[in-house]
């Protein structure tokens, strides 16, 4: 269907008035018109004229009538694949509906002209006027309000939606398992969360967590179960451990024995103990009778020993006085050899002693000679040296006044050639006059007559010619060179050059510096001989003669002997002397060791006597001490027999002896062992009423049974664990399956729509995607760069953008179906900037390709980049 | 001088049964401990005065008082009945509470075997005992048996373990020579360890529990009844059903289009026996998605008739087929989910756990689609 003409009578603002648009074109028409115009009277009465029955007198209708009154009038011309046609209706007053072809011939009208409208919406319009037909203000996907109309709209509008992809990709309920789907779902989710958390973990108090706990509670109670079992082992073991020990421990017969033993073991101690009694007082009887045998043979020693000790030093005594005798003699002699020896030696050293000094005196005066002779030659070398000084320092004075030297002599003879030179080029100069004289006359100048060898003229010169008269020859020009000022340069450098060498001339320089060099060399010389002759310096040279002339001075008077002889005679004198010295030592030494043993003789005799004094004191009477030793050794048998029969009877008990260690050992080791069964019984009754104790105790608890029954139900617990865990993976697996399967189906579903929206989408958002809710079947969300936003939190001209492309979706998918609806827009894009509304344009140009589009709109400078026909809308009076 | 006695054995008095639910655990025990009334009786019926019991008497080297209390006033209260009890590796010599407590509380018609020494039962009859000193006494206690009796004594031996040609019940190596009793010269020899009844030659027997406590022998327990004529005569054994539950552990392997509700209800106990049973299903083999779930459904109908129930679908595999599917939905989003886990099921490259998972996903779906019908 296309629609070409719309014409309203009486409707709304256009009171007592008819307002048509004609010539509407194929694809984008624009009505432009400002605000004021109506031009959304004309999209509500096109709506009236499908959808609001001639007959009827509703609100929607009412809204249609002037404020003046009257019966508002609707008018359109379709083009139908049969033709033309015009549809016309008439409300609230002498309301008509009818149905007119192309030629104007009446097709329908009244009830029948509304049924042949309803076959048109039915077929193309019902659901596309909701769907297409944007009306003015509204931002979303679907027209908004709570009112009967807009709710009866938006329902076209799903189903026709509904209808539309349903016929391009089949039924949704279909495809996505629909009710079916939801319940399988519902019962799977239902499962699930019974059991698990959102990650798939045991739900607390949920029946799988239930069995996870049950297994963990008992796996708990069974462990403190085994604990107690194995107590209750070990304590059963440990009794058995002990009865076996207390049976042996408790046996009779062993006690018995082990009593016997210790009886008859104290017994045989008592017995060793006496014996052993016995023993120590024989050991002490031996001791005494050992005693007194051995004080009886001490005193008889002592004595015997006191005796000889006593004739032994009388000895000793007389041995003593005749050392001292034999000493006394021999020191006398020696004395005597020891005074003749003092004599010849102190002879001997004053005759050293003269001669000593003899030779002394004779040395001096041959020093003192010597000393003169050194002291007239110093003189004579200082008054050498004194002259070769004076010598140097007149040269030097001599030298100080000259001032040529090479270097400045060599400037002055330059200075000198420089100037002879010059000279040379002046003279050449001159004009030579000369003159060969063949008469007497002669040319006179200056009153003199020309010289023979000829004159050489500077300047213009005057020549008296006898006889002639006056000649005035004038070299010319060629005198004003400046040879001569360069002449008086050469003559000034000369004459300064000069001056440095202090010389009239430069032969007198030549002879300075001759004289230079001469008096060079001989300052040298002059103080090398002072170096040669004084060369520690004159002052010096000057102490040295003072010293050699004092030494001289001191001249003694010479003895007039010959110090060689003196030597000689001293020489034999010494050693005459030594000689004597010698003897006269050996002399006194031997005296002296003499006179020391004759001293130590004396003491030893004293020494001797003092011994023998103290044994005759000890000694005491020697009778009496001779017959106390004769009593002694007279009962010394008697001791000896005693003694001989103590240790007899001390050897025949140590014989008889018993161990008494090993007695009292056996003793100690008996009652030990009877003691400690005693107290191992104790013990092991202790221990055994302890075990009893909690064996009975365990035991009441019937540990086994429980542990038993404990582990069967753990074990039950555990595996119906397992069993819920198996049950929620396999249900999460369904779930997943399921959810998979779902979205794989909406994604077929939309796909069509999504198809047409894409393009239409990359315009304005290139890159992004919508994604379709599946309940509204419409766009919920937009996704760009990765994120997603829902559509209603979008800017109002982004929505209003979307809805208008999806809206464009839609209308290519009619044009698909087969169902060509013309799109209706009324003062869409009013949130859109410049940009975006071109983009939009652009869109809309694609899609009117195949669709026609009737955009109305009050903003004619925006829209006029929009192209397509320009629609104008005539009124004139009715 | 013949003589009957009735041999039992591993009554295991007071064993917990901790992995059944609280009630069944509670009957279980019970069971077992009146089963010593059923062994008064079937003892009487064969005309027996001596019940010999070979030991495990006692779950527990130290059973809670009561077990012990409740045991020993059960046996006094058969006053015509002489009980012989012997210690078994349960309740061995080891657990000398046990047996102090059972000598303190002793009532007269009860002869405790402590030592392994020749006991006179009646006139001309010997009992040799092998009392178990420990839990695993590690060497052959039968060697005993080998004492001296009068001349022309009945010989009958009691003891406790494995033969030498198997493992016990409890994985030890078996110890007791098989022939033992040839060897000792005995008339008869019980034994007790082996919880299901066997006869190991011409007069040694495993009497078996006289109250089955698993699914692992399938022998009916009871005891035996024993009569020996004379010394050297054969002796004659005869069970005696004694047993309360039955424990039953029936295997079905099940094939696509069977019906599965005959095949279980063949192999399922009268009505009357099941509170009385402890059913174990294990099923193998492969069934289709819906047939899978009909079982599972025939399963949870039957499982409260039992005392208890269970059912090991491990080795049972689903077999899907497009079919199947189909009943889940014809298209659309259940359908592509359905048809994503069943590709999981069969992708070699995942995990056996993953290819599972994604199959009991699978009957998941498929049930609960049936839930929520159409
Ligand atoms: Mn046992």
């Amino acid at each position: 269907m296309k629609i070409r003409a719309i014409e309203l009578t009486n409707l709304r603002r256009f009171a007592g008035q008819r307002a048509r648009i004609e010539g509407i074109g194929d694809g984008i028409s624009v009505l432009s018109q400002p605000n004021e115009f109506g031009k959304s009277t004309f999209f509500d009465g096109l709506h009236a004229l499908f959808f609001q029955p001639h007959r009827s007198a509703k609100a929607p209708v009412k809204a249609l009538q002037p404020h003046a009154g009257g019966a508002p009038e609707a008018a359109v011309e379709i083009d139908l694949p049969e033709g033309r046609f015009r549809l016309e209706k008439r409300w609230l007053s002498r309301a008509t509906a009818r149905v007119l072809d192309a030629s104007g011939r009446l097709i329908a009208q009244e009830d029948e002209a509304e049924a042949w409208i309803d076959r048109l919406i039915g077929q193309d319009l019902a659901g596309p006027s909701g769907l297409l037909w944007v009306r003015q203000g509204v931002l979303g996907m679907e027209p908004e309000g709570a009112s009967a109309a807009e709710k009866s709209e938006r329902e076209r509008a799903l189903h026709a939606r509904r209808d539309l992809l349903s016929s391009v990709a089949g039924e949704i309920e279909m495809m996505t398992g629909g009710r079916r789907m939801d319940q399988v779902l519902a019962r799977v989710n239902d499962a699930l969360a019974k059991l698990a958390t959102t990650t798939l973990r045991p739900r607390a108090g949920g029946e799988w967590a239930r069995a996870v706990d049950e297994a963990a509670t008992l796996a708990e109670q069974r462990a403190g179960l085994e604990v107690k079992a194995a107590r209750l082992g070990t304590d059963l073991r440990q009794r058995t451990a002990i009865t076996r020990d207390l049976a042996q421990c408790a046996d009779p017969t062993a006690r018995a024995r082990e009593v016997e033993a210790l009886t008859a073991a104290e017994q045989t101690l008592t017995s060793a103990e006496r014996h052993a009694e016995q023993m120590a007082k024989a050991e002490g009887e031996l001791r005494l009778a050992r005693l007194s045998a051995g004080q009886g043979a001490e005193a008889i020693s002592r004595l015997q020993q006191l005796q000889a000790r006593l004739a032994r030093a009388g000895i000793e005594r007389d041995k003593a006085q005749q050392a001292l005798t034999e000493s006394e003699a021999v020191a006398q002699a020696a004395a005597g050899q020891e005074a003749e020896a003092v004599t010849r030696h102190e002879t001997a050293r004053e005759e050293l002693q003269t001669l000593a000094n003899r030779l002394d005196r004779a040395q001096r005066a041959q020093l003192a000679l010597a000393a003169r002779d050194r002291a007239a030659s110093l003189a004579v070398e200082y008054e050498r040296a004194e002259r070769q000084r004076a010598a140097a320092e007149a040269h030097r004075a001599d030298r100080s006044l000259l001032k040529v030297t090479r270097a400045l002599l060599d400037l002055a003879e330059k200075a000198q050639a420089a100037r002879d030179r010059l000279a040379l080029q002046d003279e050449a100069r001159l004009v030579s006059v000369r003159l060969n004289y063949q008469g007497e006359a002669r040319v006179m100048i200056d009153g003199r007559p020309l010289p023979a060898d000829g004159l050489r003229l500077r300047g213009a010169t005057g020549l008296d010619l006898p006889g002639i008269g006056r000649m005035t020859i004038d070299p010319g020009l060629s005198a004003e060179s400046d040879l001569a000022a360069q002449l008086v340069r050469a003559d000034e450098a000369l004459a300064r050059a000069l001056a440095a060498c202090a010389a009239p001339s430069i032969a007198h320089a030549r002879k300075a510096l001759a004289e230079t060099e001469r008096l060079d060399a001989a300052i040298r010389q002059a103080d090398d001989m002072l170096k040669e002759l004084a060369p520690d310096g004159m002052a010096a040279l000057q102490t040295c003669l003072a010293e050699a002339r004092a030494a001289a001075n001191g001249v003694e008077a010479d003895p007039g002997e010959d110090a060689v002889q003196l030597q000689e005679a001293l020489r034999v004198a010494r050693d005459t002397e030594a000689t004597a010295l010698t003897l006269r030592r050996e002399a006194e030494t031997r005296h002296a060791t003499l006179r020391e043993t004759r001293a130590a003789r004396e003491a030893a005799l004293q020494s001797a006597e003092q011994a023998l004094a103290a044994v005759q004191a000890e000694a005491g009477d020697a009778v009496d001490l001779a017959a106390r030793l004769q009593n002694l050794t007279a009962a010394q048998p008697a001791l000896a027999q005693a003694e001989a029969e103590a240790t007899e009877t001390l050897a025949r008990l140590t014989a008889d002896a018993p161990d008494l260690a090993t007695a009292q050992a056996a003793v100690s080791r008996l009652r030990s062992v009877v003691e400690g069964r005693r107290r191992d019984l104790a013990r092991l009754q202790s221990d055994l009423a302890g075990v009893n104790g909690s064996i009975g105790a365990l035991a009441d608890e019937g540990i086994e049974e429980a542990l038993d029954e404990l582990r069967g139900r753990e074990a039950t617990a555990a595996a119906r664990a397992a069993r819920y865990e198996r049950e929620v993976k396999s249900l999460a697996r369904l779930r997943s399956a399921l959810d998979e399967a779902r979205r794989a189906a909406r994604e077929a579903y939309f796909s069509p729509v999504l198809r047409e929206i894409d393009p239409l989408l990359s315009i304005l958002h290139p890159g992004a995607a919508l994604r379709i809710d599946d309940t509204s079947l419409l766009p919920t969300i937009l996704t760009r760069a990765g994120q997603d936003e829902a559509l209603d939190i979008l800017s109002g001209g982004t929505r209003e953008q979307l809805a208008i492309l999806t809206r464009l979706a839609f209308a290519r998918l009619f044009a698909r179906s087969g169902r060509r609806v013309p799109m209706i827009l009324d003062d869409a894009l009013v949130h859109s900037d410049d940009d975006r509304i071109e983009a939009m344009f652009t869109a809309l140009h694609r899609v009117a390709q195949d669709q026609q589009i009737i955009v109305l709109t009050c903003r004619q400078r925006a829209f006029a980049p929009l192209g397509g026909e320009r629609l104008v809308a005539r009124v004139e009076g009715a | 001088m013949s003589y009957s006695f009735l041999h039992s054995s591993d009554l295991h008095l007071g064993r917990a049964y901790g992995g059944f639910p609280e009630d069944i655990r509670g009957r279980l025990r019970e069971a077992r401990h009146t089963v010593i009334t059923r062994l008064a009786a079937a003892a009487r019926g064969a005309g027996a005065a001596d019940v010999l019991l070979a030991g495990d008497t006692f779950d527990a080297e130290t059973p809670s008082p009561e077990t012990l209390r409740h045991a020993l006033r059960a046996m006094a209260a058969e006053a015509d009945i002489r009980w012989v009890l012997m210690p078994g590796n349960h309740d061995s010599l080891a657990a000398s509470e046990l047996w102090r407590r059972i000598k303190a509380d002793s009532p007269s018609n009860l002869l405790v075997l402590t030592e392994a020494s020749p006991v006179a039962l009646a006139p001309g009859v010997w009992l040799l005992p092998a009392p178990c000193t420990q839990r695993r006494p590690g060497r052959d206690l039968t060697d005993a048996m080998s004492a001296a009796t009068p001349e022309g004594a009945i010989r009958i031996g009691l003891g406790h373990g494995a033969i030498m040609d198997f493992t016990s019940d409890e994985g030890s190596a078996g110890i007791i020579p098989p022939d033992r009793a040839q060897l000792s010269g005995l008339d008869y020899l019980g034994l007790g360890d082996w919880h299901g009844r066997m006869q190991i030659g011409p007069a040694t027997w495993y009497s078996g529990t006289p109250e089955a406590d698993g699914f692992k022998h399938d022998t009916a327990p009871g005891a035996l009844a024993v009569r020996i004529a004379a010394s050297g005569a054969p002796a004659q054994a005869g069970m005696v059903p004694t047993g309360q539950f039955q424990w039953l552990r029936p295997a079905l392997d099940l094939l696509p289009g069977e019906d599965t509700a005959a095949r279980l209800s063949d192999i399922l106990p009268p009505d009357a026996r099941r509170r009385d049973t402890l059913l174990r299903v294990e099923a193998a083999g492969r069934l289709t998605l819906a047939e899978r779930a009909g079982f599972e459904a025939q399963l949870a109908a039957i499982a409260p008739d039992f005392g208890w129930f269970d059912s090991d679908l491990s080795r049972l595999t689903t077999e899907v087929k497009a079919d199947d599917l189909d009943l889940i939905d014809r298209g659309g989003a259940l359908r592509r989910a359905a048809d994503a886990l069943l590709s999981e099921t069969a992708d070699q490259a995942l995990a056996q756990a993953d290819r599972d998972l994604a199959e009991l996903a699978l009957s998941r779906l498929y049930a609960l689609v049936q839930e929520v019908g159409v």
